[in-house]
Protein backbone atom coordinates (compact mmCIF):
# COMPACT_ATOMS: atom_id res chain seq x y z
CA UNK A 1 0.00 0.00 0.00
CA UNK A 2 2.91 2.50 0.97
CA UNK A 3 4.54 1.72 -2.96
CA UNK A 4 0.84 2.36 -4.17
CA UNK A 5 0.51 5.74 -2.06
CA UNK A 6 4.26 6.95 -3.60
CA UNK A 7 2.92 6.41 -6.93
CA UNK A 8 -0.34 7.84 -6.98
CA UNK A 9 1.24 11.31 -5.13
CA UNK A 10 3.89 10.88 -7.35
CA UNK A 11 1.49 10.82 -10.56
CA UNK A 12 -0.44 13.56 -9.30
CA UNK A 13 2.40 15.71 -8.55
CA UNK A 14 3.36 15.22 -12.34
CA UNK A 15 -0.28 15.73 -13.04
CA UNK A 16 -0.08 18.77 -11.58
CA UNK A 17 2.81 20.21 -12.52
CA UNK A 18 2.33 19.43 -16.36
CA UNK A 19 -1.52 21.90 -15.73
CA UNK A 20 0.10 24.43 -14.16
CA UNK A 21 2.77 24.80 -17.69
CA UNK A 22 0.07 23.66 -20.22
CA UNK A 23 -3.58 25.11 -18.61
CA UNK A 24 -3.33 28.61 -19.04
CA UNK A 25 -6.23 30.65 -20.66
CA UNK A 26 -5.29 31.68 -23.93
CA UNK A 27 -6.97 34.87 -24.93
CA UNK A 28 -9.54 34.85 -27.77
CA UNK A 29 -8.50 35.76 -31.14
CA UNK A 30 -10.82 39.13 -31.56
CA UNK A 31 -10.73 40.07 -34.80
CA UNK A 32 -12.38 43.41 -35.00
CA UNK A 33 -15.22 43.34 -36.47
CA UNK A 34 -16.83 46.21 -38.40
CA UNK A 35 -18.99 47.72 -36.64
CA UNK A 36 -22.43 48.55 -37.78
CA UNK A 37 -24.19 51.85 -36.59
CA UNK A 38 -27.74 50.80 -35.30
CA UNK A 39 -30.10 53.06 -33.96
CA UNK A 40 -32.98 52.66 -32.56
CA UNK A 41 -35.89 54.93 -32.67
CA UNK A 42 -39.40 54.66 -31.36
CA UNK A 43 -42.27 54.29 -34.39
CA UNK A 44 -43.36 58.00 -32.78
CA UNK A 45 -39.66 59.00 -33.90
CA UNK A 46 -39.95 57.19 -37.10
CA UNK A 47 -43.11 59.43 -37.84
CA UNK A 48 -41.27 62.83 -37.15
CA UNK A 49 -38.66 61.73 -39.24
CA UNK A 50 -41.09 60.89 -42.13
CA UNK A 51 -43.35 64.15 -41.58
CA UNK A 52 -42.96 66.68 -44.02
CA UNK A 53 -42.57 70.01 -42.97
CA UNK A 54 -45.19 73.09 -45.07
CA UNK A 55 -42.35 75.48 -44.80
CA UNK A 56 -39.66 73.29 -46.17
CA UNK A 57 -37.44 74.40 -48.81
CA UNK A 58 -38.30 73.46 -51.90
CA UNK A 59 -34.85 71.80 -53.01
CA UNK A 60 -33.37 71.18 -56.25
CA UNK A 61 -33.06 68.31 -58.11
CA UNK A 62 -29.88 66.81 -57.58
CA UNK A 63 -27.41 68.33 -60.10
CA UNK A 64 -26.30 65.93 -62.12
CA UNK A 65 -22.80 65.04 -62.42
CA UNK A 66 -20.76 65.76 -65.61
CA UNK A 67 -17.71 63.59 -67.23
CA UNK A 68 -16.96 65.76 -69.62
CA UNK A 69 -16.86 69.53 -69.67
CA UNK A 70 -17.40 71.89 -72.84
CA UNK A 71 -13.64 73.23 -73.95
CA UNK A 72 -13.39 76.59 -72.08
CA UNK A 73 -13.98 79.02 -75.06
CA UNK A 74 -10.57 80.98 -75.98
CA UNK A 75 -10.86 84.11 -73.81
CA UNK A 76 -11.09 87.20 -76.15
CA UNK A 77 -8.58 89.52 -76.63
CA UNK A 78 -8.51 92.14 -74.90
CA UNK A 79 -5.67 94.21 -76.56
CA UNK A 80 -7.02 95.69 -79.59
CA UNK A 81 -5.32 95.25 -82.63
CA UNK A 82 -3.62 97.84 -84.20
CA UNK A 83 -3.80 98.68 -87.32
CA UNK A 84 -1.88 100.15 -89.69
CA UNK A 85 -3.83 103.18 -90.20
CA UNK A 86 -3.40 104.33 -86.15
CA UNK A 87 0.05 103.85 -86.37
CA UNK A 88 0.43 105.94 -89.57
CA UNK A 89 -1.73 108.23 -88.02
CA UNK A 90 0.35 108.37 -84.74
CA UNK A 91 3.65 108.20 -85.93
CA UNK A 92 3.01 110.96 -88.62
CA UNK A 93 2.32 113.00 -85.98
CA UNK A 94 -0.36 115.33 -88.05
CA UNK A 95 -3.59 115.88 -87.21
CA UNK A 96 -5.41 114.50 -89.74
CA UNK A 97 -8.14 116.96 -91.85
CA UNK A 98 -11.87 116.33 -90.58
CA UNK A 99 -10.41 116.23 -86.81
CA UNK A 100 -8.70 119.58 -87.32
CA UNK A 101 -11.78 121.25 -88.50
CA UNK A 102 -13.55 121.06 -85.04
CA UNK A 103 -10.31 121.33 -83.51
CA UNK A 104 -9.87 124.68 -85.11
CA UNK A 105 -13.30 125.69 -84.70
CA UNK A 106 -12.71 124.78 -80.62
CA UNK A 107 -9.32 126.04 -80.48
CA UNK A 108 -10.79 129.34 -81.20
CA UNK A 109 -12.34 128.63 -78.07
CA UNK A 110 -9.68 127.25 -75.95
CA UNK A 111 -6.75 127.11 -78.64
CA UNK A 112 -4.39 126.16 -75.80
CA UNK A 113 -5.80 123.56 -74.18
CA UNK A 114 -6.49 121.37 -77.25
CA UNK A 115 -3.33 121.71 -79.03
CA UNK A 116 -1.57 121.29 -75.87
CA UNK A 117 -3.84 117.93 -75.17
CA UNK A 118 -2.66 116.91 -79.06
CA UNK A 119 0.80 117.51 -78.57
CA UNK A 120 1.24 115.40 -75.13
CA UNK A 121 -0.62 112.40 -76.82
CA UNK A 122 2.10 113.12 -79.83
CA UNK A 123 4.66 112.82 -77.31
CA UNK A 124 3.36 109.39 -75.82
CA UNK A 125 5.16 106.95 -77.65
CA UNK A 126 3.33 103.79 -78.46
CA UNK A 127 4.22 100.54 -76.63
CA UNK A 128 4.42 98.27 -79.19
CA UNK A 129 1.69 95.90 -78.03
CA UNK A 130 2.42 92.77 -79.87
CA UNK A 131 1.03 89.97 -77.85
CA UNK A 132 3.15 87.06 -77.59
CA UNK A 133 1.09 84.33 -79.98
CA UNK A 134 0.86 81.21 -77.94
CA UNK A 135 1.68 78.07 -80.45
CA UNK A 136 -0.72 75.06 -80.04
CA UNK A 137 1.48 72.73 -78.21
CA UNK A 138 0.67 69.05 -78.07
CA UNK A 139 -0.22 67.81 -74.98
CA UNK A 140 -0.51 64.33 -74.43
CA UNK A 141 -2.44 64.23 -71.79
CA UNK A 142 -5.82 66.02 -73.41
CA UNK A 143 -5.59 63.39 -76.53
CA UNK A 144 -8.16 61.54 -74.29
CA UNK A 145 -10.66 64.23 -74.24
CA UNK A 146 -10.07 65.28 -77.49
CA UNK A 147 -11.00 61.75 -78.53
CA UNK A 148 -14.12 61.83 -76.51
CA UNK A 149 -17.51 62.71 -78.74
CA UNK A 150 -19.50 62.16 -76.02
CA UNK A 151 -22.05 65.52 -75.44
CA UNK A 152 -20.77 67.48 -72.84
CA UNK A 153 -22.87 67.92 -70.90
CA UNK A 154 -23.87 64.37 -70.30
CA UNK A 155 -25.03 63.29 -66.88
CA UNK A 156 -23.16 60.39 -64.95
CA UNK A 157 -24.38 58.60 -61.99
CA UNK A 158 -25.96 61.38 -59.21
CA UNK A 159 -25.92 59.46 -56.04
CA UNK A 160 -23.36 61.55 -54.70
CA UNK A 161 -25.04 64.41 -55.25
CA UNK A 162 -28.36 62.92 -53.88
CA UNK A 163 -30.57 65.37 -51.70
CA UNK A 164 -30.56 64.60 -48.19
CA UNK A 165 -32.48 67.71 -46.81
CA UNK A 166 -35.50 66.98 -45.53
CA UNK A 167 -38.15 67.05 -48.59
CA UNK A 168 -41.51 68.46 -48.01
CA UNK A 169 -43.08 65.15 -47.16
CA UNK A 170 -45.95 63.21 -47.37
CA UNK A 171 -49.30 65.02 -47.13
CA UNK A 172 -50.40 63.22 -44.01
CA UNK A 173 -47.02 63.23 -42.10
CA UNK A 174 -47.47 61.49 -39.57
CA UNK A 175 -46.70 57.73 -40.87
CA UNK A 176 -50.34 56.88 -40.04
CA UNK A 177 -51.96 53.99 -40.30
CA UNK A 178 -55.86 53.25 -40.22
CA UNK A 179 -55.99 51.56 -36.41
CA UNK A 180 -57.84 48.35 -35.80
CA UNK A 181 -59.93 50.13 -33.22
CA UNK A 182 -61.32 52.70 -35.96
CA UNK A 183 -61.75 50.53 -38.70
CA UNK A 184 -63.79 48.31 -36.29
CA UNK A 185 -66.00 50.71 -35.28
CA UNK A 186 -66.10 52.16 -38.98
CA UNK A 187 -66.98 48.26 -39.80
CA UNK A 188 -69.56 48.10 -36.57
CA UNK A 189 -71.46 51.60 -37.39
CA UNK A 190 -72.17 50.14 -41.01
CA UNK A 191 -73.30 46.65 -39.87
CA UNK A 192 -75.29 48.19 -37.13
CA UNK A 193 -77.31 50.00 -40.30
CA UNK A 194 -76.88 47.06 -42.78
CA UNK A 195 -80.00 45.06 -42.82
CA UNK A 196 -79.67 42.10 -45.04
CA UNK A 197 -82.74 40.17 -45.59
CA UNK A 198 -83.40 37.79 -43.00
CA UNK A 199 -83.19 33.60 -43.24
CA UNK A 200 -80.73 33.95 -46.24
CA UNK A 201 -79.80 30.00 -47.70
CA UNK A 202 -76.69 29.99 -48.65
CA UNK A 203 -75.23 33.69 -46.76
CA UNK A 204 -71.58 33.31 -48.01
CA UNK A 205 -73.41 34.53 -51.73
CA UNK A 206 -74.84 37.44 -50.27
CA UNK A 207 -70.88 38.84 -49.06
CA UNK A 208 -70.94 42.74 -50.43
CA UNK A 209 -67.55 44.50 -50.90
CA UNK A 210 -67.71 48.09 -50.95
CA UNK A 211 -65.20 50.52 -51.74
CA UNK A 212 -65.69 54.12 -50.14
CA UNK A 213 -63.86 57.85 -51.08
CA UNK A 214 -64.37 59.87 -48.02
CA UNK A 215 -63.18 63.45 -47.63
CA UNK A 216 -61.59 64.18 -44.97
CA UNK A 217 -64.62 65.38 -42.56
CA UNK A 218 -65.68 62.01 -43.15
CA UNK A 219 -68.14 61.93 -46.09
CA UNK A 220 -68.70 60.77 -48.86
CA UNK A 221 -66.42 62.23 -51.94
CA UNK A 222 -68.44 60.15 -54.23
CA UNK A 223 -70.96 57.22 -54.18
CA UNK A 224 -69.52 54.06 -53.20
CA UNK A 225 -68.86 51.01 -55.84
CA UNK A 226 -69.93 47.78 -55.29
CA UNK A 227 -66.82 45.44 -56.18
CA UNK A 228 -68.74 42.73 -55.98
CA UNK A 229 -71.63 40.88 -57.67
CA UNK A 230 -74.31 38.22 -57.32
CA UNK A 231 -78.12 37.57 -58.47
CA UNK A 232 -81.17 37.70 -57.24
CA UNK A 233 -83.78 39.78 -56.03
CA UNK A 234 -81.93 38.96 -52.49
CA UNK A 235 -78.66 39.92 -53.31
CA UNK A 236 -79.90 43.48 -54.74
CA UNK A 237 -81.84 44.09 -51.34
CA UNK A 238 -78.92 43.23 -49.55
CA UNK A 239 -76.50 45.29 -52.17
CA UNK A 240 -78.89 48.12 -51.68
CA UNK A 241 -79.17 48.13 -47.94
CA UNK A 242 -75.44 48.34 -47.63
CA UNK A 243 -75.44 51.49 -49.86
CA UNK A 244 -78.27 53.27 -47.65
CA UNK A 245 -76.33 51.80 -44.81
CA UNK A 246 -73.00 53.62 -45.94
CA UNK A 247 -75.29 56.80 -46.92
CA UNK A 248 -76.52 56.86 -43.45
CA UNK A 249 -73.80 56.40 -41.57
CA UNK A 250 -71.78 59.47 -42.75
CA UNK A 251 -70.22 61.21 -41.29
CA UNK A 252 -67.67 58.73 -40.51
CA UNK A 253 -66.33 60.82 -37.63
CA UNK A 254 -64.60 57.66 -35.76
CA UNK A 255 -61.87 58.24 -38.41
CA UNK A 256 -59.47 60.83 -36.95
CA UNK A 257 -58.62 63.23 -39.09
CA UNK A 258 -54.51 62.31 -38.88
CA UNK A 259 -55.01 59.68 -40.53
CA UNK A 260 -56.93 60.69 -43.46
CA UNK A 261 -54.39 59.41 -46.18
CA UNK A 262 -54.93 55.61 -44.86
CA UNK A 263 -59.32 56.01 -44.76
CA UNK A 264 -59.57 58.21 -47.86
CA UNK A 265 -60.00 54.95 -49.52
CA UNK A 266 -61.01 52.08 -48.38
CA UNK A 267 -62.83 48.96 -48.48
CA UNK A 268 -65.71 47.40 -46.22
CA UNK A 269 -66.88 44.06 -46.61
CA UNK A 270 -70.42 43.34 -45.96
CA UNK A 271 -70.90 39.53 -44.34
CA UNK A 272 -74.34 38.10 -43.63
CA UNK A 273 -72.56 35.45 -41.21
CA UNK A 274 -71.33 38.32 -39.08
CA UNK A 275 -74.29 39.71 -38.72
CA UNK A 276 -76.29 36.37 -37.70
CA UNK A 277 -73.40 34.96 -35.71
CA UNK A 278 -74.02 37.75 -33.30
CA UNK B 1 -15.13 53.13 -18.17
CA UNK B 2 -14.21 49.73 -19.48
CA UNK B 3 -15.56 46.94 -18.56
CA UNK B 4 -12.24 45.15 -17.78
CA UNK B 5 -11.34 47.92 -15.80
CA UNK B 6 -13.80 47.68 -13.37
CA UNK B 7 -13.25 44.22 -13.10
CA UNK B 8 -9.73 44.35 -12.15
CA UNK B 9 -10.58 47.44 -9.35
CA UNK B 10 -13.33 46.36 -8.16
CA UNK B 11 -13.44 41.93 -7.39
CA UNK B 12 -10.59 40.83 -5.81
CA UNK B 13 -10.98 37.32 -7.18
CA UNK B 14 -10.98 38.45 -11.58
CA UNK B 15 -7.99 38.78 -12.87
CA UNK B 16 -6.92 38.07 -16.58
CA UNK B 17 -4.69 35.35 -14.83
CA UNK B 18 -6.29 31.48 -15.04
CA UNK B 19 -3.49 29.53 -14.63
CA UNK B 20 -4.37 26.60 -13.02
CA UNK B 21 -2.63 27.45 -9.95
CA UNK B 22 -3.86 30.81 -9.92
CA UNK B 23 -7.42 29.47 -10.52
CA UNK B 24 -7.08 27.77 -7.06
CA UNK B 25 -4.95 30.48 -5.30
CA UNK B 26 -8.02 32.97 -6.19
CA UNK B 27 -10.64 30.82 -4.78
CA UNK B 28 -12.64 31.45 -1.27
CA UNK B 29 -11.61 29.12 1.40
CA UNK B 30 -14.64 27.14 1.26
CA UNK B 31 -13.77 25.95 -2.50
CA UNK B 32 -9.83 25.55 -1.77
CA UNK B 33 -11.05 23.35 0.77
CA UNK B 34 -13.12 21.30 -1.46
CA UNK B 35 -10.24 21.46 -4.07
CA UNK B 36 -7.57 20.16 -1.92
CA UNK B 37 -9.77 17.62 0.06
CA UNK B 38 -10.96 16.19 -3.96
CA UNK B 39 -7.05 16.29 -4.50
CA UNK B 40 -6.58 14.22 -1.66
CA UNK B 41 -9.28 11.98 -2.68
CA UNK B 42 -8.20 11.71 -6.26
CA UNK B 43 -4.71 10.49 -4.70
CA UNK B 44 -6.23 7.88 -2.79
CA UNK B 45 -8.44 6.70 -5.10
CA UNK B 46 -5.41 6.35 -7.24
CA UNK B 47 -3.58 5.03 -4.80
CA UNK B 48 -5.59 1.86 -3.88
CA UNK B 49 -6.54 1.34 -7.32
CA UNK B 50 -2.33 0.66 -8.05
CA UNK B 51 -2.64 -1.44 -4.99
CA UNK B 52 -5.53 -3.38 -5.75
CA UNK B 53 -4.70 -3.83 -9.09
CA UNK B 54 -0.88 -5.36 -7.98
CA UNK B 55 -3.06 -7.34 -5.45
CA UNK B 56 -5.56 -9.32 -7.25
CA UNK B 57 -3.07 -9.69 -10.13
CA UNK B 58 -0.77 -11.60 -7.61
CA UNK B 59 -3.94 -13.52 -6.24
CA UNK B 60 -4.90 -14.72 -9.98
CA UNK B 61 -1.53 -15.96 -10.35
CA UNK B 62 -0.72 -17.31 -6.88
CA UNK B 63 -4.43 -19.78 -6.98
CA UNK B 64 -3.44 -20.89 -10.73
CA UNK B 65 -0.01 -22.16 -9.71
CA UNK B 66 -1.96 -23.69 -6.42
CA UNK B 67 -4.54 -25.51 -8.54
CA UNK B 68 -2.02 -26.85 -10.88
CA UNK B 69 -0.19 -27.90 -7.52
CA UNK B 70 -3.27 -28.92 -5.65
CA UNK B 71 -4.71 -31.42 -8.93
CA UNK B 72 -0.97 -32.67 -9.89
CA UNK B 73 -1.34 -35.44 -7.77
CA UNK B 74 1.01 -34.21 -5.11
CA UNK B 75 0.27 -35.66 -1.96
CA UNK B 76 -1.93 -33.69 0.54
CA UNK B 77 0.24 -33.88 3.50
CA UNK B 78 3.13 -32.99 1.50
CA UNK B 79 1.51 -29.90 0.16
CA UNK B 80 0.51 -28.91 3.48
CA UNK B 81 3.91 -29.46 5.27
CA UNK B 82 5.62 -26.69 2.15
CA UNK B 83 2.27 -24.06 2.81
CA UNK B 84 1.98 -24.53 6.42
CA UNK B 85 4.85 -22.10 7.64
CA UNK B 86 3.28 -18.92 5.58
CA UNK B 87 0.29 -19.66 3.25
CA UNK B 88 0.63 -16.52 1.73
CA UNK B 89 -2.47 -16.17 -0.53
CA UNK B 90 -5.95 -16.72 -0.02
CA UNK B 91 -6.11 -20.31 -1.45
CA UNK B 92 -3.51 -21.62 0.30
CA UNK B 93 -4.57 -20.26 3.80
CA UNK B 94 -8.05 -22.28 2.71
CA UNK B 95 -6.42 -25.25 2.29
CA UNK B 96 -4.02 -24.75 5.08
CA UNK B 97 -6.41 -24.17 7.30
CA UNK B 98 -8.40 -27.19 6.82
CA UNK B 99 -6.04 -29.33 6.61
CA UNK B 100 -4.94 -27.88 10.18
CA UNK B 101 -8.38 -28.95 11.31
CA UNK B 102 -8.51 -32.58 9.98
CA UNK B 103 -5.30 -33.03 11.44
CA UNK B 104 -5.91 -31.98 14.75
CA UNK B 105 -8.83 -34.14 14.60
CA UNK B 106 -7.02 -37.05 13.44
CA UNK B 107 -4.20 -36.91 15.52
CA UNK B 108 -5.59 -35.80 18.75
CA UNK B 109 -6.24 -38.60 21.10
CA UNK B 110 -10.27 -38.91 20.90
CA UNK B 111 -10.25 -39.29 16.91
CA UNK B 112 -13.82 -37.05 17.25
CA UNK B 113 -14.90 -37.92 13.66
CA UNK B 114 -18.43 -37.16 14.44
CA UNK B 115 -18.58 -33.23 13.28
CA UNK B 116 -15.12 -33.19 11.53
CA UNK B 117 -16.92 -33.17 8.10
CA UNK B 118 -19.03 -29.51 9.54
CA UNK B 119 -16.07 -27.86 11.50
CA UNK B 120 -14.36 -28.13 8.19
CA UNK B 121 -16.30 -26.69 6.43
CA UNK B 122 -16.79 -23.86 8.91
CA UNK B 123 -13.30 -23.59 9.03
CA UNK B 124 -12.93 -22.91 5.25
CA UNK B 125 -15.91 -20.30 5.77
CA UNK B 126 -14.30 -18.47 8.15
CA UNK B 127 -11.14 -18.20 6.05
CA UNK B 128 -12.93 -17.56 2.87
CA UNK B 129 -14.75 -14.58 4.51
CA UNK B 130 -11.47 -13.62 5.51
CA UNK B 131 -10.16 -13.41 2.44
CA UNK B 132 -12.86 -11.71 1.29
CA UNK B 133 -12.30 -9.12 3.41
CA UNK B 134 -8.85 -8.90 2.27
CA UNK B 135 -9.78 -8.00 -1.36
CA UNK B 136 -12.22 -6.02 -1.04
CA UNK B 137 -10.61 -3.66 2.00
CA UNK B 138 -11.13 -0.21 1.01
CA UNK B 139 -13.04 -0.69 -1.95
CA UNK B 140 -15.57 1.01 -0.12
CA UNK B 141 -13.49 4.28 -0.31
CA UNK B 142 -13.61 3.92 -4.03
CA UNK B 143 -17.43 3.79 -4.46
CA UNK B 144 -17.56 6.52 -1.81
CA UNK B 145 -15.51 9.24 -4.05
CA UNK B 146 -17.36 7.88 -6.92
CA UNK B 147 -20.85 8.85 -5.71
CA UNK B 148 -19.48 11.50 -3.33
CA UNK B 149 -17.24 13.19 -5.38
CA UNK B 150 -19.38 15.15 -8.58
CA UNK B 151 -21.73 16.75 -5.04
CA UNK B 152 -18.71 17.65 -3.36
CA UNK B 153 -17.13 19.26 -6.54
CA UNK B 154 -20.78 21.00 -7.11
CA UNK B 155 -20.77 22.14 -3.36
CA UNK B 156 -17.78 23.86 -4.64
CA UNK B 157 -19.03 25.26 -7.86
CA UNK B 158 -21.76 26.20 -6.46
CA UNK B 159 -20.29 28.17 -3.92
CA UNK B 160 -17.75 29.71 -5.65
CA UNK B 161 -20.89 31.01 -8.67
CA UNK B 162 -22.35 31.97 -5.49
CA UNK B 163 -18.99 34.32 -4.26
CA UNK B 164 -18.56 35.08 -7.63
CA UNK B 165 -22.45 36.77 -8.14
CA UNK B 166 -22.34 38.38 -4.80
CA UNK B 167 -19.01 40.27 -6.38
CA UNK B 168 -20.76 41.12 -9.74
CA UNK B 169 -23.27 42.52 -7.74
CA UNK B 170 -21.04 44.77 -5.67
CA UNK B 171 -19.59 45.86 -8.89
CA UNK B 172 -22.87 46.69 -10.56
CA UNK B 173 -21.24 45.59 -13.79
CA UNK B 174 -21.86 42.09 -15.88
CA UNK B 175 -19.88 41.94 -18.62
CA UNK B 176 -18.32 39.11 -19.40
CA UNK B 177 -14.83 39.60 -18.53
CA UNK B 178 -16.69 40.28 -15.04
CA UNK B 179 -17.95 36.84 -14.58
CA UNK B 180 -15.99 34.82 -16.66
CA UNK B 181 -12.92 34.44 -14.17
CA UNK B 182 -15.31 33.76 -11.12
CA UNK B 183 -17.50 30.95 -12.80
CA UNK B 184 -14.12 29.57 -14.27
CA UNK B 185 -12.56 29.07 -11.54
CA UNK B 186 -15.77 27.76 -9.61
CA UNK B 187 -16.24 25.34 -12.54
CA UNK B 188 -12.66 23.96 -11.76
CA UNK B 189 -14.28 22.76 -8.39
CA UNK B 190 -16.03 20.32 -10.51
CA UNK B 191 -13.68 19.18 -12.95
CA UNK B 192 -11.28 18.25 -9.80
CA UNK B 193 -14.73 16.30 -8.46
CA UNK B 194 -15.25 14.75 -11.51
CA UNK B 195 -11.49 13.96 -12.29
CA UNK B 196 -11.46 12.29 -8.83
CA UNK B 197 -14.26 10.21 -9.35
CA UNK B 198 -14.37 9.33 -12.95
CA UNK B 199 -11.66 7.14 -12.13
CA UNK B 200 -13.06 5.98 -8.80
CA UNK B 201 -16.40 4.45 -10.44
CA UNK B 202 -14.53 2.86 -12.84
CA UNK B 203 -11.87 1.10 -10.88
CA UNK B 204 -14.70 0.46 -8.01
CA UNK B 205 -17.15 -1.57 -10.69
CA UNK B 206 -13.67 -3.40 -12.08
CA UNK B 207 -12.56 -4.55 -8.50
CA UNK B 208 -16.19 -5.61 -7.37
CA UNK B 209 -16.13 -7.73 -10.09
CA UNK B 210 -12.89 -9.20 -9.79
CA UNK B 211 -13.42 -9.94 -5.94
CA UNK B 212 -16.77 -11.61 -6.94
CA UNK B 213 -14.92 -14.14 -9.61
CA UNK B 214 -12.06 -14.29 -6.55
CA UNK B 215 -14.48 -15.43 -3.97
CA UNK B 216 -16.54 -17.90 -6.10
CA UNK B 217 -13.41 -19.54 -7.24
CA UNK B 218 -12.39 -19.81 -3.53
CA UNK B 219 -15.83 -21.62 -2.77
CA UNK B 220 -15.56 -23.49 -5.34
CA UNK B 221 -12.23 -25.05 -4.36
CA UNK B 222 -13.60 -25.09 -1.22
CA UNK B 223 -16.51 -27.17 -2.23
CA UNK B 224 -14.38 -29.91 -4.21
CA UNK B 225 -11.93 -30.00 -1.22
CA UNK B 226 -14.86 -30.40 1.50
CA UNK B 227 -16.23 -33.01 -0.74
CA UNK B 228 -12.45 -34.85 -0.95
CA UNK B 229 -12.06 -34.53 2.73
CA UNK B 230 -15.62 -35.83 3.09
CA UNK B 231 -14.77 -39.05 1.39
CA UNK B 232 -11.39 -39.43 3.11
CA UNK B 233 -13.44 -39.54 6.68
CA UNK B 234 -16.27 -42.11 5.66
CA UNK B 235 -13.28 -43.79 4.04
CA UNK B 236 -11.65 -43.94 7.18
CA UNK B 237 -14.24 -43.97 9.64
Amino acid sequence: MKTASTISVILHAAVLAWGLVSFTGKSFEVTPAESMPVDIISSEQFSQLTKGVKEAPKTATPKPLVEKKAEPKPAEEVTPKISEKKEIAASASSPPVPQAKPAESKAEQQPDQIAEALKKEEKKPLPPQRPARQDPKFDANKIAALLDKRAPQRSAATGETLNSAPSLGAASGNAARLSQTELDALRARLMALWNPPVGLKNPEEYIIRIRMLLKPDGRLQAPPMVLSSGKGSQFDSARDSAIRAIFRGQPFDMLKKETYETWKDVEITFDPRDMFRG
Amino acid sequence: MNPADVAQSVLPLTSSDLSLFALFWQAHWIVKTVMIGLLLCSVWVWAIALDKTVLFARTRRSMDRFEQAFWSGQSLEELYRTLSAKPSHSMAALFVAAMREWKRSFESQSRSFAGLQMRIEKVMDVTIAREVERLERRLLVLATVGSAGPFVGLFGTVWGIMTSFQSIAASKNTSLAVVAPGIAEALFATAIGLVAAIPATIFYNKFASEVNKQAQRLEGFADEFAAILSRQIDERG
